[in-house]
């Protein structure tokens, strides 16, 4: 399969090189004039041929053209364009640097219109947020959050306020692919899911695919959110920093050898802990309650030819009761990054990637009676990527992807009197590996098509011990243990092949509109196990096996983008269906924890989810913003559930509208909002209730018709302002070396108590005298996360 | 751990401006269903039967009771126990003499019972279970969220060998019956579950600590009361029960024990709880609760100054 694979390849390659002659090739990187940040996503437009290409994640462009006298446009949102007359003769080497545009923005749009990247670009479902947008946007909590900002964006939802991660196109949280400089976070939360572990500070570029995901991704069947940090001022050292409601945050950046070598270092704290010190003793006697991040990167130009890349994260959460009990987990990642240039046309870069999440929580209060109990996801990837840009109508890539994957479920050592117990699961291990080729063809000035086919393996690996299950189980029940052996150190347990093809179609029916078109397959082998509303710190991954089959994921999606008045406003309607094999569910009550026989517990699934998602983007005037609609539904269909029929997910939302709005009220005042409206999430209500004298005076929930998600709760909608105050730019008439700003915000402006969840309890004050009372107090309960207003501030600067 | 969880969440309560409300919901009911309450135990005296119906789930009314059953329990040597209506909905059985007690550990145990023409039938097994060695109490200073001087309870007991082996433990302070959801303490062999493979040695801490009062102080919401005092009793009964019947009880706490705030963020679904009655007649047909044969053994302690000891 592979070796026809690379030999397809090899004739595709030679054909493009065929037709390649007479051509000469500009080359070279495009980047932030200020501070030396690569551009992703500039343009290089050749006027004489109304055609040009964009730069790739490095900033890295390549355009062949025949020879001949060219004008250049390098341009980029946020940018001066920069104009170019060439003749092209021999191959040219031209690295660019843009200034931006800082707060000449009125001026720049009378004399430059904005980009119709969006009707060009083939590219659809995917959301480009810029930093500058995020962090304008009103703060949860007086924090900025990556994630949180996401959820503004259309098809993308949450469970609810202070849940980890995000929902796309009516996918769970564990299908989302998160990439931190191309590093997996196999849980992108601190504080159980109040805040994301990306520092704001140092996040150059977030991207989210929703649908028509590249070739280059894969391993997850919803979405994948590309977050690339930035690399450091190459010009001078900069240092900017702020302090939150929750964090404080300092990020140092400079060179190391101007120009070449440059370097970003960020750190983030919670701070509470600090100031509670002060007026309490609960955090003495080695308790502790933090989490902080760091962030690490350098990079090197070495030569025209090659770059080298090392960035790293580390981030942790410590909550200690004592210097013996507690819990704390973290991620931690490092990615080195070589790009290479063979020649002008070939491109490529190598990473080395390894990312580890893990977790540990240990209670007992002395070395004879205590509990430990750890898990770990570690992985290790090597990711070959070579890019070929054939000539101005073809962009070829191709690659490769091995992980390896360690899985340590739970590593738990009970200590009972003094009597030891290790109940710790067997370590899993696996291999993903994948190739891919794809290529981006302009098939004549209207039509571009981008077509690839990825193909992906996964590999269930001993040594570990194998579960055998019962073959028929009774629907929604534990899977009894039929047998169990150990497989040896590098036994193949099981092998799973998956066929992922991507096709993509761009169709420019004139300057301002445009059609597109995607189909994707994609399999995920890792799942995320979690039958909780939102996920918690404490989820385990599981990898596919000889009892959990892989999960894939199709979608069609079809969209029609529309510019207005010379692109200042741009509009788009996308329509998705995305139908889904072998979701994992849970029988009820599964125990997913500390179990070795937990894939007895899961059931595997059908899944659909489909929806149209409206999109308005003004990008002119003092009055910028964007807004968006979605309508959507998605669905699950898992035998011995909800009486087999299809039901929907608890992130299944009718209706989600959310209008985020910017107006400059003057040079210094930005003011920003962000409303939110969501049907209320479903809910499973009980109508009956039951008791068993032995057990006490409990009531005991019974469900008539045993459906899953029945009901909805009361509709959610939430309005956020927030000030941004900029400090003077000039002091005393000398421009101020450093710059700063507050941001006043109110969050949850009429405050409102949104319903996270509507729950059903008893009451528990009344001991039970009479065992043949059966008369406890049942209620229903709303809890909303946040139900007043909240207001915070916070301070930020930059020198 | 969940209560771990909860403690460390009480800072972001804090700051941040959750709430917590009781609303009005309507719940449609469109009918009851069959409820059998069959938990049977080798402690002297009768045992009891209830047959009843569902009901709605506000509903704070003695539920309706189901008059005129035949309620039998039969053991795999062919012996029979007939359970006699007396109240309305309460099957007794008495024994012969007053020195009898119900069963034999070992035994598995069938329950039929037939109402209108209507047949239920149940099954159940009577394990062994060990003996309670020892019960103490704890004097805690500066425990988190409890008062500077704070009394616990933990109890002492050893799992029998084998792995399978699930128990119930029910804790009583002053006679009174510990019957809160959170205060369900259930345990597979020693340990929590199945998966755990714990087997053989005395519980673990968290299981022996289960047998404490949870009682928040009403004069501060972040803060529970001491569990004991010097000069109060315990009484601990350790029951075994089936796998089944454990993971009823585990289900049960699960649903029922819904201290709202933010553990709701970590809530699972509400799902129904399983029942081990079967319906003969017409499988489809619904009917809840469970039938368990249990051996119990017991032991109290009222704890003079003499018994407290100082935690290290």
């Amino acid at each position: 399969m592979t070796q026809r694979l690379f030999f397809s390849l090899t004739i595709i390659i030679f054909s493009f090189s065929a037709f390649a002659q007479e051509k000469y090739t500009i080359n070279g990187y495009l980047k932030d004039a200020k501070n030396g940040e690569n551009l992703i996503g500039a343009t290089v437009y050749v006027k004489e041929v109304e055609s040009g290409t964009a730069t790739n994640f490095y900033g890295f462009y390549s355009i062949t053209l025949p020879a001949g006298d060219y004008t250049l446009a390098f341009r980029s949102l946020g940018y001066s364009v920069v104009d170019r007359s060439i003749q092209l003769d021999q191959n040219l080497r031209i690295d660019i640097e843009l200034q931006s545009e800082g707060i000449e923005l009125e001026e720049v749009v009378i004399t430059d219109r904005p980009e119709d990247e969006n009707i060009v670009d083939i590219e659809m479902s995917v959301e480009k947020l810029d930093i500058s947008t995020i962090q304008k946007l009103p703060p949860f909590l007086g924090e900025t959050d990556v994630i949180k900002s996401i959820q503004l964006l259309p098809g993308v939802s949450t469970v609810g306020e202070g849940a980890s991660g995000f929902n796309v196109r009516g996918g769970s949280v564990g299908q989302n692919l998160i990439l931190l400089d191309e590093a997996p976070i196999y849980n992108s939360s601190h504080l159980f899911g109040f805040f994301s572990v990306f520092n704001p500070d140092v996040v150059q570029d977030v991207k989210l695919y929703k649908g028509g995901v590249p070739a280059k991704y894969g391993g997850r069947i919803s979405s994948v959110l590309d977050v690339r940090m930035k690399e450091g001022n190459k010009k001078k050292v900069g240092v900017n920093g702020g302090i939150g409601t929750v964090f404080s945050r300092l990020t140092v950046e400079g060179p190391i050898q101007k120009d070449k070598t440059s370097f970003v270092i960020a750190a983030r704290r919670s701070y509470a802990d600090v100031f509670a010190r002060l007026f309490t003793d609960i955090l003495d006697d080695g308790a502790a309650l933090n989490f902080y991040d760091i962030n690490l990167k350098v990079n090197s130009t070495i030569n025209k030819r090659n770059r080298i890349f090392l960035s790293g994260y580390f981030g942790r959460d410590v909550f200690r009761q004592d210097s013996r009990q507690g819990f704390n987990w973290g991620n931690q990642s490092g990615t080195f990054r070589w790009n290479h240039l063979f020649n002008d046309r070939w491109f490529s870069n190598f990473s080395v990637i390894y990312a580890q999440y893990d977790y540990g929580l240990a209670f007992g209060e002395s070395d004879f009676d205590s509990f430990d109990w750890d898990s770990e996801i570690e992985t290790w990837t090597f990711k070959p990527e070579f890019t070929y840009f054939a000539n101005t109508n073809n962009e070829l890539t191709i690659g490769g992807e091995v992980t390896n994957y360690t899985f340590e479920p739970a590593n738990a050592v009970a200590i009972s009197s003094g009597e030891v117990s290790d109940i710790s699961v067997p370590t899993k291990r696996a291999i993903e590996s994948a190739v891919y080729i794809e290529n981006e063809q302009k098939i004549s000035d209207k039509l571009t098509l981008k077509y690839g086919l990825r193909v992906s393996n996964f590999l269930y690996l001993g040594e570990t011990t194998v579960f055998e299950f019962e073959e028929n189980r009774v629907p929604g029940e534990r899977r009894e243990l039929v047998s169990e052996r150990q497989a040896d150190d590098w036994e193949v347990i099981e092998s799973y092949t998956e066929p992922e093809p991507r096709i993509a179609l761009n169709y420019r029916l004139n300057n301002r509109s445009s059609i597109k078109a995607s189909y994707n397959r994609t399999a995920q082998y890792i799942h995320l196990v979690s039958n909780t509303v939102a996920a918690t710190p404490i989820d385990v991954w599981t990898p596919s096996s000889n009892n959990i089959r892989p999960q894939t994921g199709q979608q069609v999606a079809l969209g029609y983008f529309r510019n207005f008045q010379d692109n200042g406003f741009e509009t788009s309607v996308e329509a998705y269906y995305r139908p889904t094999d072998n979701q994992v569910e849970y029988v009820d009550g599964a125990d997913i924890f500390i179990n070795e026989r937990i894939e007895g517990d899961l059931i595997q699934g059908r899944g659909r989810a489909y929806g149209l998602e409206f999109s308005v983007r003004k990008n002119i005037g003092r009055l910028t913003g964007f807004g968006s609609y979605t309508l959507s539904r998605s669905e699950l269909l898992v035998d011995g559930i909800n009486n087999n029929d299809w039901y929907p997910t608890r992130f299944d939302q009718t209706h989600n509208l959310t209008l985020s709005a910017f107006y400059e009220l003057n040079e210094r005042l930005t003011l920003s909002s962000t409303f939110t409206y969501i049907t209320g999430t479903p809910a499973t209500f009980p109508n009956g209730r039951f008791e068993q004298r032995l057990v006490g005076d409990i009531a005991i929930p019974y469900l008539e018709d045993d459906q899953r998600n029945n009901v909805r709760i009361q509709d959610y909608n939430r309005l956020d302002l927030s000030l941004t105050i900029d400090g003077k730019k000039f002091k005393r008439g000398e421009k101020r070396k450093n710059e700063d700003y507050w941001v006043i915000s109110i969050y949850n402006v009429y405050g409102r108590r949104n319903a996270f969840s509507q729950y059903f309890g008893q009451d528990l004050d009344v001991r039970e005298v009479d065992a043949n009372q059966l008369n406890a107090q049942t209620f229903a309960n709303r809890f909303s996360v946040i139900g007043t207003i909240f207001p915070s501030v916070s301070y930020n600067f930059k020198f | 751990m969940k209560d771990f969880l909860i403690a460390s969440l009480l800072l972001i309560l804090i700051i941040s401006g959750s709430c917590d409300d009781r609303i009005d919901v309507d719940l449609p009911f469109s009918e009851s269903v069959l409820v059998v309450d069959a938990w049977i135990d080798n402690l002297p005296g009768e045992q009891r039967i209830f047959l009843s119906r569902s009901r709605p789930f506000f509903d704070t009314l003695l539920p309706q009771f189901v008059n005129g059953a035949s309620v039998q329990v039969i053991d795999d040597q062919g012996d029979v126990f007939d359970f006699e209506e007396r109240d309305p909905g309460e099957y007794v059985w008495t024994p012969p003499t007053p020195e009898e007690t119900f069963g034999e550990i070992g035994r598995d145990y069938t329950l039929n019972v037939e109402i209108n023409g209507d047949e239920f039938q149940a099954f159940s097994s009577m394990n062994d279970v060990p003996e309670v060695d020892s019960i103490t109490l704890k004097l805690e200073i500066e425990e988190d969220f409890f008062p500077d001087t704070s009394y616990f309870a933990e109890f002492f007991a050893r799992d029998l060998l084998g792995s399978g082996d699930s128990y119930w433990i029910r804790a009583f302070k002053n006679g009174q019956y510990l019957n809160k959801p959170s205060e369900i303490n259930v345990a597979f062999d020693a340990g929590f579950s199945e998966g755990g493979n714990i087997d053989g040695l005395i519980f673990i801490p968290p299981i022996r600590d289960g047998i404490n009062p949870e009682e928040e102080n009403p004069e501060d919401d972040n803060e529970f009361l001491s569990p004991f005092q010097p000069g109060d009793s315990v009484f601990v009964e350790l029951r075994s029960i089936t796998n089944e019947v454990f993971d009823f009880l585990v289900e049960v706490r699960t649903q029922t024990d819904r201290p709202g705030g933010f553990s709701e963020i970590f809530a699972v679904p509400l799902a129904n709880v399983p029942s081990n009655i079967v319906p003969l007649q017409n499988p489809d047909q619904q009917v809840l609760g469970m039938f368990s044969v249990m051996a119990v053994n017991g032991l109290g302690n009222r704890f003079g100054d003499d018994d407290i000891r100082i935690s290290d």
